[in-house]
């Protein structure tokens, strides 16, 4: 069973980086529960964590969304190469936060960014997923969380 | 790799030559935005260790941002070497990794200062700044 | 405190050297300059005695000069007057030239009867250097002076001469320098006097201060063991080890107590940091605590950014328990530098112990996994016909499907969020509902924590995302919860197969236990439960519950449709808590309005026209209108002003608003404000009417009228 500690500290790692990064909060949207593989936006930053929890956590963006970020950012690059390093660094940031709170129970991978509707994202069947869309300006992300 | 422009004087003060190191090329451009110091020129940015390292003997650079989760040839390893080439070399590792064991590891490398991902434009400048003192 | 103290004896120690070098040299010098003095006053009092003896040979000489004068005229023998002359002369000038020779050389008192001596000495030589015959014996004069006699005598006459001019003179200069060296020589007994008085002062006033000193070092000497022993005692009762670390990274020879305790050893001088933890944690861990320990004492990093990365923060460690075992305790070490005059000098550590703490947090985490224990789940589902234990987890998935449903409707402002806790709350409270009438607790128990959460949600001024996250989590747990109920009672039913038919039941459970939470609705066919022991067990349950006794009948439930099973299960649960709650009063009460002491509580079903009918009567207090307008008032659904202009019908639909209840207190049964307003709202969405008679004092009677025929699918799709 997912603490809630465990599930904010994700929250926190997403939110933070558009607070930080685009100086413009972000806030959460009603969250939800899903069996089997959510849909996924055009951009997904992922991490696998293992240890005491198996499982992934992604961050999944539309392109329209990162668009904006990176205009917040004073980005003028909005190539496909540059969004998966936006995703990236979202992933990275959720990582590290994930890192600094359970470094020592879970064991956490680098994320990898993948980019298309219908990623393959290797997730565990029967787990159901903690959906919480992350609501930013007038876009929505959403950030999963596939743990057991 | 790009290179940077060549190492200007300004107004008699010697001029820091700064190196960034980051495989996303969105954080490489945002420090570069941010670095307004005037005694800072950058002199090229590197996107993993391997590059970092080349573009080190080339341009020689005074102070250098170090993420750590690189391809190739990471953060920690760079330091490393890094400071082998230049004892003086002054280095700010920028990183989402926040663990402890990390941070530790990179200092005992020789790296001068720790910046966590992400970070503010004011944050990156005190960094930067706390890096020169 | 410990700093000054320790200066203040340094320089008390360096005064106390002092003092005796002052003393000795003082006390040498004294002596020297005694001794110096001492043996010029000798030389002095010598020069005196000389002057004084002098003094009285001009006059000797100028006697004796006329004594061999007188000799010579009467040519008597002149031999011995010549002899004493010149001893008496050879004497003085002997004793002259010694003075001379003396210290008393430099007094200008000497130089005058020198000068004249000198002059005089000359005089003087040409008698006393006299050897000759001076007479001559002739018979025809007598005796008579030779040649050498008559020079001798003219000598003698010339220095005569001399002496009646200068003997006076000489013996007054003599006088007067013999007075000079007497004066000089009281003068040196004085200065002596002085000096060992003044040594003797020295002496004394140097004794005075290294008394003086002996004193306020003993007085510092009791401050500095005073200190040690607050520091000794601070030692003993500080609950954090404390130590230092060299250069070497070595502990010193001090620490305090708890360090002892902590790491169950003594063994602390130093031992190096690295040896300290080497058993106790991970070699990883090791090698990064001692990589830190070495940052400390570089000058890279300030204070802060060393705290921020210090990596002994929560230090789980295995230490011995003195019983031959291993302990598990967590550590947290805190590092201070210690500034010298040349960069770090120590690292001061303290060491925290707070296994308490990290083990408290764990068992909070265990004890929410454990409330999921099993037991009483198990015994709730031995009393559970199978059936309609299925019967109900399917419904319950439905319901947590339409939660879930609910909860994923995109949400940012606050009354988006608000819209969603109607809906959470009906859904949740049907659940519970059902799950107390098969008194299945633990659900019955999670469900109402869930709704505790929304209720909580109500009550906040202002809503976002992140109040709904707990809520998430303890819906995810729900449903894990119905899984393993859903298992169990596959388990259990397995068991059971003694009974006739047990094993086409445990088929049923079985497969929906299979298909888990994605078990398909209340649509798919399945054997109809009876309703009938559900709501029997449920009347017993709530008239124990409430005080209440009441009997329940029931008619013409085995003809509900399957597909409206579901939905009349549900509504007579919440009609029939709403009459334990509510309606049926307490047996005195009834007693009083003449009333049986058991109440009466009807369920009847049946086939009307085309559709089907349910009735639902209690012969309980019944409803007043004027209660309902003032409770629904006082919930500010309706103003004041429109309670007054609100006919009885309209007073009685109140009813059936969302978030209308007369029930204060909040009980698991009732007071939610949703019970009726479930009913409603499941009715309306088969396409059917409800409707509300009463009585005050007598009875209220609900009147369900569901269409036939209608599609099969639940309100819930």
């Amino acid at each position: 069973m997912l603490y809630e500690q465990e599930l904010k500290t994700f929250v926190e790692g997403t939110t933070n980086f558009f607070e930080v990064a685009a100086q413009q909060p972000a806030s959460i949207g009603s969250p939800y529960l899903m069996e089997g593989s959510p849909a996924v936006h055009e951009y997904t930053g992922v991490i696998n964590i293992s240890g005491k929890r198996e499982g992934v956590v992604y961050f999944t963006a539309p392109k329209a969304m990162l668009t904006v970020l990176l205009m917040k950012m004073q980005e003028n690059d909005f190539s496909h190469e540059t969004m998966k390093d936006l995703v990236g660094e979202v992933a990275n940031t959720i990582s590290g936060n994930a890192r600094r709170d359970f470094g020592r129970d879970f064991v956490i991978s680098v994320p990898s960014v993948l980019s298309g509707e219908k990623p393959q994202i290797p997730q565990k069947p029967g787990v159901r997923s903690f959906i919480i869309p992350i609501n930013w300006r007038s876009h929505s992300a959403k950030l999963i969380v596939s743990l057991t | 790799m790009r290179n940077g422009k060549a190492v200007a004087k300004n107004g008699g003060k010697r001029t820091l030559k700064l190196m960034i190191v980051d495989d996303s090329n969105i954080m490489r451009r945002r420090i570069e935005r941010s670095q307004r110091f005037e005694q800072l020129e950058l002199v090229g940015t590197a996107g993993n260790g391997l590059e970092a390292l080349e573009l080190f003997k080339k341009t020689d650079p005074d102070v250098v941002t170090m993420d750590i989760t690189m391809p190739q040839m990471d953060g920690i390893e760079c330091i490393a070497r890094l400071v082998a080439m230049k004892p003086a070399v002054r280095i700010l590792v920028v990183s989402a990794l926040a663990d402890k064991a990390t941070a530790v590891e990179a200092m005992e490398r020789g790296a001068n200062g720790f910046l966590n991902k992400p970070f503010t434009d004011r944050q990156l400048n005190e960094a930067i700044a706390e890096l020169m003192r | 405190m410990t700093r000054a103290a320790g200066t203040a004896r340094r320089r008390q120690l360096v005064t106390a050297a002092g003092l005796g070098t002052v003393l000795t040299v003082v006390m040498g010098a004294v002596l020297v300059m005694g001794f110096r003095l001492a043996t010029n006053m000798r030389a002095g009092i010598g020069a005196l005695q000389a002057a004084s003896t002098l003094q009285t040979y001009p006059e000797e000489i100028s006697r004796q000069l006329s004594t061999l004068r007188d000799r010579l005229e009467v040519r008597a023998y002149s031999g011995q007057a010549l002899a004493d002359l010149q001893g008496t002369v050879s004497r003085f000038d002997q004793k002259l030239n010694q003075l001379a020779g003396s210290h008393a050389a430099d007094s200008p008192q000497l130089g005058r009867p020198l000068l004249l001596w000198h002059q005089y000495a000359p005089v003087l030589d040409p008698v006393v250097s006299f050897t000759g015959q001076p007479y001559v014996d002739s018979d025809t004069a007598g005796s008579s002076l030779s040649r050498e006699g008559r020079a001798h005598y003219a000598a003698v006459k010339r220095a005569q001469l001399f002496a009646s001019d200068s003997a006076g003179p000489l013996q007054a200069q003599l006088a007067a320098l013999s007075a000079t060296l007497q004066r000089s020589s009281s003068d040196a007994a004085a200065r002596l006097r002085t000096l060992l008085l003044a040594g003797v002062l020295a002496a004394l006033s140097l004794a005075g201060a290294a008394g003086y000193f002996q004193l306020t070092r003993s007085k510092h000497e009791r401050a500095a063991l005073e200190a040690q022993e607050q520091t000794r005692d601070i030692l003993k009762t500080v609950r954090e080890g404390l130590f230092l670390l060299d250069s070497e990274h070595h502990i010193g020879t001090v620490w305090s107590d708890a360090l002892t305790r902590m790491f169950s050893r003594q063994d602390f001088a130093g031992l190096s940091f690295e040896r300290l933890l080497k058993d106790l944690v991970p070699p990883a861990t090791l090698t990064t605590a001692t990589k830190y320990i070495k940052l400390l004492w570089g000058d890279r990093a300030h204070e802060n950014l060393m705290k921020s990365i210090n990596p002994l923060g929560q230090l789980e460690v295995k230490i011995d328990n003195g019983h031959g075992g291993r302990e598990t305790r967590y550590l947290q070490f805190d590092f201070h530098r210690v500034m010298g005059q040349d960069g770090v000098k120590h690292v001061l550590c303290a060491v925290g112990d707070i296994t308490s703490s990290v083990l408290l947090a764990h068992e909070l985490e265990e004890s929410q996994e454990n409330a999921s224990a099993q037991v009483d789940m198990m015994l709730g589902l031995l009393h559970v016909d199978p059936l309609q234990l299925v019967s109900f987890l399917d419904t319950a998935d439905s319901s947590l499907k339409l939660v879930n449903t609910i909860l994923k409707e995109p949400a940012r402002t606050d009354a988006e969020f608000r819209k969603k806790l109607g809906g959470l709350f009906r859904e949740l409270h049907g659940i519970k509902g059902e799950a107390q009438a098969l008194n299945l607790k633990s659900i019955a128990g999670r469900v109402h924590t869930l709704e505790d959460m929304v209720s909580e949600c109500k009550k906040k001024p202002e809503l976002s995302g992140s109040d709904f996250l707990p809520m998430v989590l303890k819906l995810d747990e729900l449903l894990a919860h119905l899984r393993s109920v859903r298992e169990m009672a596959a388990r259990l039913t397995a068991l059971k197969d003694t009974a006739p038919g047990a094993a086409a039941m445990a088929a049923a459970a079985g497969a929906a236990a299979a298909s888990g939470a994605d078990a398909p609705g209340r649509s798919q066919p399945r054997v109809v439960e009876d309703l009938s022991p559900t709501l029997l067990a449920m009347a017993k349950r709530l008239a124990a519950d409430n005080s209440k006794r009441f009997r329940l009948t029931l008619g013409g439930l085995a003809d509900v449709p399957p597909s409206y099973a579901a939905t009349i299960k549900d509504c007579i649960i919440q009609m029939l808590r709403n009459a334990a709650v509510h309606g049926i009063e307490p047996p005195e009460a009834r007693r009083a309005n003449t009333k049986q002491d058991i109440g009466l509580v009807s369920v009847h079903f049946r086939k009307n026209g085309d559709g089907y009918e349910l009735v639902f009567e209690d012969d309980g207090a019944g409803i007043a209108a004027e209660t309902l307008k003032a409770a629904a008032v006082r919930k500010q659904l309706i103003s004041e002003q429109e309670a007054a202009e609100m006919d009885t019908r309209a007073a009685m639909a109140l009813i059936f608003r969302p978030g209308f209840s007369t029930c204060e207190d909040v009980s698991m049964d009732a007071g939610r404000g949703v019970g009726m307003d479930i009913v409603a709202r499941s009715v309306y969405a088969l396409g059917g009417k409800i409707g509300v008679t009463t009585h005050p004092g007598r009875f209220t009677r609900f009147k369900i009228v569901l269409p036939a025929g209608r599609a099969a699918s639940s309100a819930v799709a």
